[in-house]
């Protein structure tokens, strides 16, 4: 078998853009989903009872659904509900964030309930306010047990970036299949793929491992 | 703006039938998966060192992989590794079991590592082999624990076989996005598909949410 790698380097700025358009739609997405799903976490945790059954309806439903469907929906139905077509990256963005938001909620809930009722009482009886109990007390605990799911949450990203080839986004994947299909060498193409995503991603998991055993002992009570 | 939902009743036998490859799929590959895992993860713990970081590569690459990437790779190099050809079906559930097997060959050296030394020490001590403690000892209360994971690997299976669509295997998401194709009919089929992951998935979602309170560590 004869590999030729000289598509890949014809194309290197062409499949550079795409890498640079995959780390722009992960930043994005990572930061959307935080503050979507931080919001959405801790308005389950502290918001009036009613809003608690939509935002449950709401997680189940993005943990029950495949990115691929959502991506989709948001590029292909959407427009025809709304009446505006997005563009394929903010509509990946769209799409990314609602899914990804779901899973930063649970991991937010999970954190706040985790902390023990007693924390919260023993604040009360100090005669803190409900907003000090929960901005001094409570989430900075709960922020260290989340900081490992977050972790995942960043690869988790970055690896459904690459889905967003499928409505037409030009990242990284894409523009790989691009290279394939007019080059006819698709083994050398998605083989050095598969390199680039390793070396972005295999640091990423290992930084949040190290940094996960160096605070693991703040989280324990 | 007038919408016509006929179509996702005219086409359901398409639609069944791509609903039932997509849960194929996904039995197929835990199937394949589980003793995929279980091998990679005794593989690590065995103290040989060329199975043990065999083993470490291949969890570390495929859990750092887009899955999607996996899914094309394989459709281009296997054919080419293996000399003949695949069909997509095949193909998928190969990307997929790669996938999955990384996760639980990761799940359960976890799970094996949480159960105490002390059991296996005691499990020698009252005269057993290194594989009757295993065996015997350490992998049934090693399940016990990794169930919950397990559980949301299935999940998180049963949602990305929505993935092999790109390499056409006719199950749910590829057929109806080809019915979509064929008909214009783009927000019926697409929210067909839609509510079907919906209702196939959501109950799921909700056991996996029982499951972890159930089997829930206490130490």
């Amino acid at each position: 078998m004869d590999l030729d790698y000289s598509p890949v380097l014809d194309s290197w700025r062409f499949l550079l853009n795409g890498l640079e358009l995959t780390l722009a739609l992960s930043f994005l997405t990572i930061l959307c989903s935080l503050t979507l799903g931080g919001a959405i976490g801790l308005a389950r945790c502290y918001g009036p009872r009613w809003l608690a059954v939509p935002l449950v309806f709401y997680v189940d439903s993005m943990r029950s659904v495949p990115v691929l469907v959502v991506l989709v929906w948001t590029y292909f139905a959407l427009p025809l509900v709304i009446g505006v077509t997005l563009p394929p990256f903010w509509a990946a963005l769209v799409a990314l964030t609602a899914q990804i938001a779901a899973y930063v909620a649970e991991i937010v809930r999970a954190g706040v309930t985790s902390i023990r009722a007693g924390q919260t009482r023993a604040a009360f009886a100090l005669g803190m306010s409900r907003a000090q109990t929960i901005r001094t007390i409570v989430l900075p605990q709960a922020l260290v047990r989340m900081l490992p799911a977050f972790g995942s949450i960043l690869s988790i990203t970055i690896k459904d970036t690459a889905i967003a080839a499928v409505i037409a986004v030009p990242e990284y994947m894409n523009r790989s299949q691009t290279v394939a299909g007019q080059s006819f060498h698709p083994i050398e193409v998605f083989t050095v793929a598969m390199a680039v995503y390793f070396v972005i991603l295999f640091p990423v998991t290992r930084v949040v491992d190290i940094v996960y055993v160096r605070l693991a002992h703040l989280g324990r009570l | 703006m007038n919408f016509d939902w006929s179509v996702v009743w005219r086409n359901a036998d398409a639609v069944a039938e791509g609903t039932k490859l997509t849960i194929l799929l996904a039995v197929t590959t835990m199937a394949i998966a589980i003793p995929g895992g279980i091998v990679l993860a005794l593989m690590r713990l065995s103290g040989v060192r060329v199975l043990s970081s065999l083993s470490a590569c291949f969890v570390e690459l495929f859990r750092n992989l887009p899955l999607i990437l996996v899914i094309y790779t394989a459709y281009y190099v296997l054919p080419v590794a293996t000399g003949f050809s695949l069909s997509p079906i095949t193909t998928a559930i190969v990307a997929l079991s790669l996938n999955v097997s990384a996760y639980n060959g990761e799940t359960f050296r976890a799970g094996i590592a949480s159960i105490r030394q002390g059991q296996s020490e005691a499990a020698y001590a009252l005269g057993m082999t290194r594989w009757q403690a295993t065996r015997e000892i350490v992998l049934p209360q090693a399940v016990r624990r990794v169930l919950p994971v397990l559980a949301s690997t299935w999940v998180s299976l049963f949602k990305d076989t929505s993935l092999v669509s790109v390499i056409s295997v006719g199950e749910l998401a590829y057929t109806s996005m080809r019915i979509r194709a064929q008909t214009y009919r783009v927000l019926e089929m697409l929210t067909a598909m839609a509510a079907i992951y919906w209702l196939l998935g959501y109950p799921q979602a909700k056991l996996v949410d029982w499951i972890n309170r159930r089997y829930a560590v206490n130490e």
